[in-house]
């Protein structure tokens, strides 16, 4: 047979890239399961089992290779990262409709990998939020907050029964040590301030701690060095996640300096919610994001801007999904006008706007 | 691998993209350059430099000396060919030649008298003495063309005086594998530095920098003393970071200077003339010794290769000989340059030819399965010439030429260091060179197209002319047989009768002799 050169190659693989975003999200799902239990496993193993399968049939209903591309790990990467983003005890049927959803109509409607425009978890995610928005923002309070701290029997139970062996609801689990129903920290705050509270009373509550919320701030963390892993091992790059970062700073700080008894500060805005998850898991996703590397950045930069706008302003306590499926939407336009300057090329914008 | 401590003579620019792919130069580097034995019979290829086919100026049955002229310039973009041993020309027909297609072309097929006997050879000692016109034909035709590759005859090259102010030798040598213009530096930088002379001797005042990959530092040594030798204190040793492609023209050239070659221009253009160093070796050669370009130096190496080294190989010498005289006959695949731009060789019985520089023996693998592009990027960030190879493949693949064109793909200078990113393993210079050619066929059907359009179209206005020419004619008789009628008056209708169709013969006739004539 003929082949054309090169005739050697990077020993890489899209397989290993998607393990290794994989794998550096280990972190933050410990950080996860120490402070919101063991439900976000269970949310994993049922995502995962339920995408490959998906991916599996709907491979083999277009007659298309299977094994090759069912083992390239996208489908496990889109089931680990929506799962990530999942209260712990949804119950099941919720998580497995997600994430076959996102395999079917975000990702294999439009060709499979490679060619969808949005990014198939977060298309997911916000399905499930629209149509089950009690259930979705049901966060577990931080264990050491809890009335009920949920055991793993627990747990399961609630997943797959929607109540507790000792006929707990999901709401009494919810109940915080102070017998009030804790929300998440952006969600508290978004609740409160709706009431004519000031930041400043709302930081009293014992569910916010040095940098956010507490445990929060934990899986934030962990996120974040995840993804300084992943900006080493070029499995990632920079611009992404410094887009995000820098578009919520941006944002945030002009808010914060107007008002700082009505916005967050930047800093509760990097560590709270699903931000570093988003910055450096899902904002990075390759096949919908900007390619060009002016691209990235801009790509980045919305994401940020309006993921605070939307937290400050919009009717969801946490708006990285949404911020994240709008900009996917303008990165074929981000693409064209961003396009580098060729080798011997004299002017830097060929086309213009 | 070892890397040059020397401290580049000139600032050194920076060039995007680009990759560090396992270099494998130390197996064919080590030992000194060696001598295959005469080999019985030789190839030469006549379309193997870039331009037209030499014109063969021998005949089947003629007995030739070494060095003869066997083949010559078309005298416009072409170059000459020299026998490489003395023998008998046994054919000159149409032969597998070393292409990625295993396609046939002219070639004239000597067969070696044992004798190596060379032909009287015109040797200058004081090139000095001789003008730029007396040194250009010497170079014409001598048949040196661009060793590093492209085989574009020298002499053309070297044509264009005005505004040259640095000629850059250009001994990177960037892809893996070859080693042959490190050992040449390493054994004969002497020679190869007295041939950028020459070259220098053509402009008025020129700078020489001779650009080099910090991966050859017995090389860069073998220069320093090379320049000590000869007293040529005025050249310059740039030593450039070792990165692929380093050594393509533009590349070199912008880590040189930090200038680009403008898109459609020459690096002229920029003042700068570049030579590999083993043309400026083969110039040394044509020059002080008089000798044609016979042959070159050539790395054979690769796992499938027993005896990997230097070797000098004449021109010509069929592909298996290079293989049987190596002991490399485990090897099932053969490619010819290097592993990121060098092409399958189809054929053994294929002669080398002046812009091989290495022929690869191993085993051939399978690849591994192409799978969809993620749009990573990772080839964007690979890409030399800053363009978006995956925009390039998404529009190739789709038969979106117009798009691939938008996104400038004849930019795209092939080294192949996306495909090499690639975790998804598509072969994206495949994708590119499709396209390309797909246009290029394109273009020459639409020229095609527009002249047969031009042609119809003259044709009908040709048509349409004689036809209103004709109509006029008819107009003009009918007018004269109405002012015929009229004059005879009406109060004679006879008369008038008569003068009508007297008016009509008359009319007929003119029409008859005027359509006759």
């Amino acid at each position: 047979m003929i082949q054309s050169s090169p005739f050697t190659k990077k020993k890489n693989s899209v397989a290993e890239l998607m393990l290794w975003v994989v794998g550096a999200t280990l972190l933050g799902l410990a950080a996860q399961v120490y402070y919101f239990g063991g439900g976000v496993i269970v949310n994993i193993i049922l995502a995962t089992v339920t995408a490959l399968a998906t991916e599996a049939i709907i491979l083999k209903l277009r007659k298309r290779p299977i094994k090759q591309t069912l083992f390239d790990g996208s489908a496990l990467a889109t089931a680990w990262l929506l799962a990530l983003a999942l209260p712990p005890l949804l119950p099941w049927w919720m998580t497995v409709l997600g994430a076959s959803f996102a395999i079917i109509f975000a990702k294999q409607i439009y060709g499979g990998l490679g060619n969808n425009i949005f990014n198939p978890a977060m298309v997911a995610y916000v399905l499930l939020l629209i149509s089950f928005p009690v259930q979705m923002t049901a966060w577990l309070p931080p264990v050491e907050l809890a009335q009920n701290p949920a055991s793993i029997s627990e747990t399961l139970s609630f997943i797959f029964t929607g109540q507790g062996s000792n006929g707990l609801t999901v709401e009494q689990m919810r109940l915080g040590v102070d017998s009030f129903s804790m929300a998440t920290p952006l969600d508290h705050i978004k609740s409160e301030l709706s009431q004519g509270y000031r930041i400043v009373e709302l930081k009293e509550s014992p569910i916010f701690s040095n940098l956010s919320g507490v445990g929060w701030q934990w899986v934030n963390l962990g996120f974040l060095i995840g993804g300084i892993i992943l900006l080493f091992k070029k499995v990632i790059n920079w611009h992404i996640p410094f887009g995000v970062l820098a578009g919520i700073f941006i944002t945030s700080s002009l808010l914060y300096v107007s008002n700082p008894d009505q916005y967050l500060s930047p800093l509760f805005h990097w560590f709270a919610g699903a931000t570093m998850l988003g910055a450096f898991f899902i904002a990075t996703d390759p096949v919908t994001a900007s390619t060009t590397p002016k691209g990235r950045i801009i790509f980045g930069l919305g994401i940020g801007i309006l993921t605070v706008l939307i937290r400050v302003f919009g009717g969801y306590p946490d708006a990285i999904a949404f911020a994240v499926l709008l900009l996917n939407m303008a990165v074929p336009l981000i693409d064209y006008y961003t396009k580098p300057r060729v080798y011997g090329h004299q002017n830097k914008s060929r086309n213009g706007l | 691998m070892e890397r040059s401590t020397f401290k580049s003579e000139i600032p050194i620019y920076q060039i995007p993209g680009g990759i560090h792919p396992a270099e494998h130069k130390t197996e064919s580097n080590q030992a000194a350059i060696q001598k295959l034995p005469l080999g019985k019979e030789f190839t030469i290829n006549l379309k193997a430099q870039a331009g037209k086919r030499c014109l063969p100026v021998v005949s089947v049955g003629d007995k030739v000396l070494k060095g003869q002229v066997i083949a010559e310039s078309d005298g416009i973009f072409s170059s000459y060919q020299h026998a490489p041993t003395s023998g008998t020309i046994t054919a000159i027909e149409k032969l597998p030649i070393a292409h990625p297609s295993g396609m046939k072309d002219l070639c004239i097929r000597l067969e070696a008298d044992s004798q190596d006997q060379w032909c009287d050879l015109k040797a200058t000692k004081k090139y000095q003495e001789l003008n730029r016109e007396q040194l250009l034909a010497r170079i014409f035709e001598a048949g040196i063309v661009g060793l590093g590759g492209a085989s574009f005859p020298s002499h053309i090259k070297l044509q264009r005086q005005d505004g040259i102010k640095t000629l850059i030798l250009n001994a990177a040598e960037c892809e893996p594998y070859i080693s042959c213009d490190d050992r040449l530096l390493q054994e004969h930088s002497k020679q190869i530095l007295e041939g950028a002379m020459v070259i220098a001797q053509l402009y008025d005042d020129i700078e020489v920098i001779v650009g080099i990959e910090d991966n050859k530092p017995k090389a860069i040594q073998a220069l320093v003393d090379a320049r000590e030798a000869c007293n040529k204190k005025n050249i310059k040793i740039a030593v450039v970071p070792t990165k692929y492609p380093s050594g393509g023209e533009k590349q070199l050239i912008q880590l040189l200077t930090g200038k680009e070659v403008p898109k459609g221009g020459l690096p002229a253009d920029l003042g700068i003339v570049m030579h590999n160093v083993a043309t400026c070796f083969a110039i040394y050669e044509a020059i002080i010794e008089g000798k044609p370009l016979i042959k070159r130096l050539v790395t054979l190496t690769g796992e499938g290769c027993n005896q990997p080294g230097n070797y000098w190989v004449p021109i010509g010498t069929p592909i298996h000989e290079l293989v049987s005289a190596t002991n490399s006959n485990r090897a099932n695949h053969y490619i010819m340059g290097g592993p990121m731009m060098g092409f399958d060789i189809q054929n053994t019985e294929a002669g080398i030819i002046k812009a091989t520089n290495c022929v690869i023996m191993n085993q051939q693998n399978p690849r591994d399965a192409e799978m969809a592009c993620i749009r990573c990027g990772a080839c964007m960030d690979a890409c030399p010439a800053s363009l978006l190879p995956q925009q390039l493949y998404w529009h190739a693949k789709s038969d979106e030429f117009e798009k691939a064109e938008e996104y400038d793909l004849f930019d795209c200078i092939e080294c192949g260091a996306c495909a090499y990113v690639c975790p998804s393993n598509i072969p994206l210079v495949q994708y590119y060179r499709y396209a390309k050619s797909s246009i290029r066929n394109q273009r020459v059907e639409k020229s095609k197209a527009d002249k047969a359009r031009e042609r119809h179209e003259a044709r009908q206005e040709r048509l349409e002319r004689v036809k209103r020419e004709k109509a006029e004619k008819h107009r003009k008789a009918a007018e004269a047989r109405r002012k015929a009628a009229e004059a005879a008056g009406q109060d004679d209708a006879k008369k008038a009768a008569v003068a009508a169709a007297l008016a009509r013969v008359q009319a007929k006739k003119k029409n008859q002799k005027e359509e006759s004539s």
